[in-house]
């Protein structure tokens, strides 16, 4: 059921597979996504779509099949992985704001490290992502005394810190109380109106038919529709998803 | 009492050659033992395996066989030291470091492999990861078992007395075969001036532990 999109994919996935023992946790998977491009990617749990998301800067390894960012094949280790990843993006469900840190903190350690940029323009650069992100004011706070929803805003600054070429989002509202779900969608919506390339983890359904360009379903480790948000929802075509989706609109 | 005071010159000889074996073989063993903690979750095969038996061996086989092997062996094998207060902390900081770097590894494995994995996604190497991220959070979950290590140090620092080592321990049973009459008294001024090292510590301890402790 996969389309596969000819030309320039951004984040390529080819013939993907993995296992937990004898969990076939991804089976075959094959993945596009075009530059600009905003892939929600849903299912139930236990469906694979974490481990996806994650396979992709390779916080899990995969037994077989090629994962490619930018035409470059991801390394299994060493200085050219931690160089893809610092094109990658991530923004995880328990947010993981480093503890010791300030916000500020946070946001420039990456360019500063990694990057080699200086401190002032790191620390001008950062005060412009959380302004954007709307916790400018937090700057100098640590993680814990800020509610899920500013730590999870300041997360997604960190990651744009770095300037990625594509965002990853492992279920990013999931940890969060329901009123702050809505401050952080908000930022992934504005985002994704900006022109980044994201794949998102999610169970916000609202979210995918709002700002998502394909909605990739999986179901037991498999992609099992890949449509446009449209498409999916008034019309999927898998007896599985019909049957997801009875499910979210019963309650 | 007597003896005690007209002893003090010898106890604070003994006193201060206590301290500098423990504070140079602690100050070894804390960097060692870091290393090998490092080692220990590196990804590299070879390293950890070196760490583990470095690890088992040195925690697993009394301090006594450490000393036997560096007063007595070593030389042996033509390391000639100018004196055995070298063997001392070479025995002294090896055994430590394998206390030590247990501790550190708890400690690692206390902090969210979360912070590792933010860390990692924003291209960070694994040193920089170990170093940035995880080693200064460890830290604070370290502290109390590190001091815990180090007071036991400067105790087991008494065992380089038999080993031609003049340090507080054994000037004490020098005082002691000297006094035959006080060795009681001798003992209590000895264990006097180990307390006076050691319950410094545990009170620095529990201050570190207020000042570093972090919200999560």
């Amino acid at each position: 059921m996969t389309t596969q999109v000819p030309g320039d994919s951004l984040v390529s996935l080819t013939a993907v597979n993995k296992h937990y023992g004898q969990l076939h946790v991804l089976k075959d998977i094959n993945l596009n996504v075009r530059k600009g491009e905003v892939v929600v990617v849903i299912g139930p749990s236990g469906s694979g779509k974490s481990t996806l998301c994650r396979a992709i800067n390779r916080l899990e390894t995969i037994e077989d099949g090629t994962i490619s960012i930018d035409g470059k094949v991801l390394p299994s280790e060493g200085k050219e992985l931690a160089q893809l990843r610092a094109d990658v993006g991530m923004v995880f469900q328990s947010f993981n704001l480093f503890a010791h840190k300030t916000i500020l903190e946070n946001v420039t350690l990456g360019p500063i490290k990694v990057k080699g940029v200086a401190k002032t323009t790191a620390d001008k650069d950062a005060m412009a992502l959380l302004e954007r992100v709307g916790v400018g004011h937090q700057a100098p706070k640590l993680p814990a005394q800020l509610s899920g929803g500013q730590q999870q805003r300041v997360a997604i600054a960190r990651a744009l810190a770095m300037k990625p070429k594509v965002m990853l989002f492992d279920e990013p509202t999931s940890a969060l109380d329901p009123e702050m779900i809505n401050e952080v969608l908000d930022v992934m919506v504005q985002l994704a109106k900006e022109g980044m390339t994201m794949i998102v983890v999610t169970h916000e359904m609202g979210f995918a038919r709002k700002a998502a360009d394909r909605v990739v379903f999986m179901a037991d480790g498999q992609i099992v529709e890949d449509a446009t948000p449209e498409e999916f929802f008034t019309n999927p075509k898998s007896d599985r998803a019909k049957d997801f989706l009875s499910k979210l609109l019963t309650h | 009492m007597d003896v005690i005071i007209e002893s003090l010159p010898l106890y604070w000889e003994g006193f201060l050659r206590t301290l500098f074996l423990s504070a140079v073989s602690g100050v070894i063993a804390l960097v060692l033992g870091t290393l090998l903690a490092a080692a220990r979750v590196s990804p590299v095969a070879a390293l950890r395996g070196f760490s583990t038996v470095y690890v088992e061996i040195l925690r697993n086989t009394p301090l006594t066989i450490a000393f036997f092997f560096a007063a007595i062996v070593l030389p042996r094998l033509g390391v000639q030291f100018a004196q055995f207060e070298v063997a001392a902390i070479i025995a002294l900081s090896s055994y430590t470091a394998a206390f030590i770097a247990e501790a550190v590894r708890s400690g690692v494995n206390s902090v969210p492999v979360g912070q590792a994995e933010a860390a990692r996604s924003i291209g960070m190497n694994f040193g920089q990861v170990l170093n940035l991220i995880i080693l200064p959070q460890a830290l604070r979950t370290v502290i109390p078992p590190l001091i815990n290590i180090l007071i036991a140090l400067v105790k087991n620092s008494s065992v380089a007395g038999a080993f031609f080592v003049l340090e507080l321990f054994g000037y004490g049973r020098q005082l002691a075969n000297a006094n035959g009459d006080q060795v009681i008294t001798v003992l209590l001024g000895t264990a006097f001036f180990y307390l006076l090292l050691t319950v410094p510590l545990g009170i620095l301890a529990s201050t570190v532990e207020r000042k570093v402790a972090i919200a999560r």
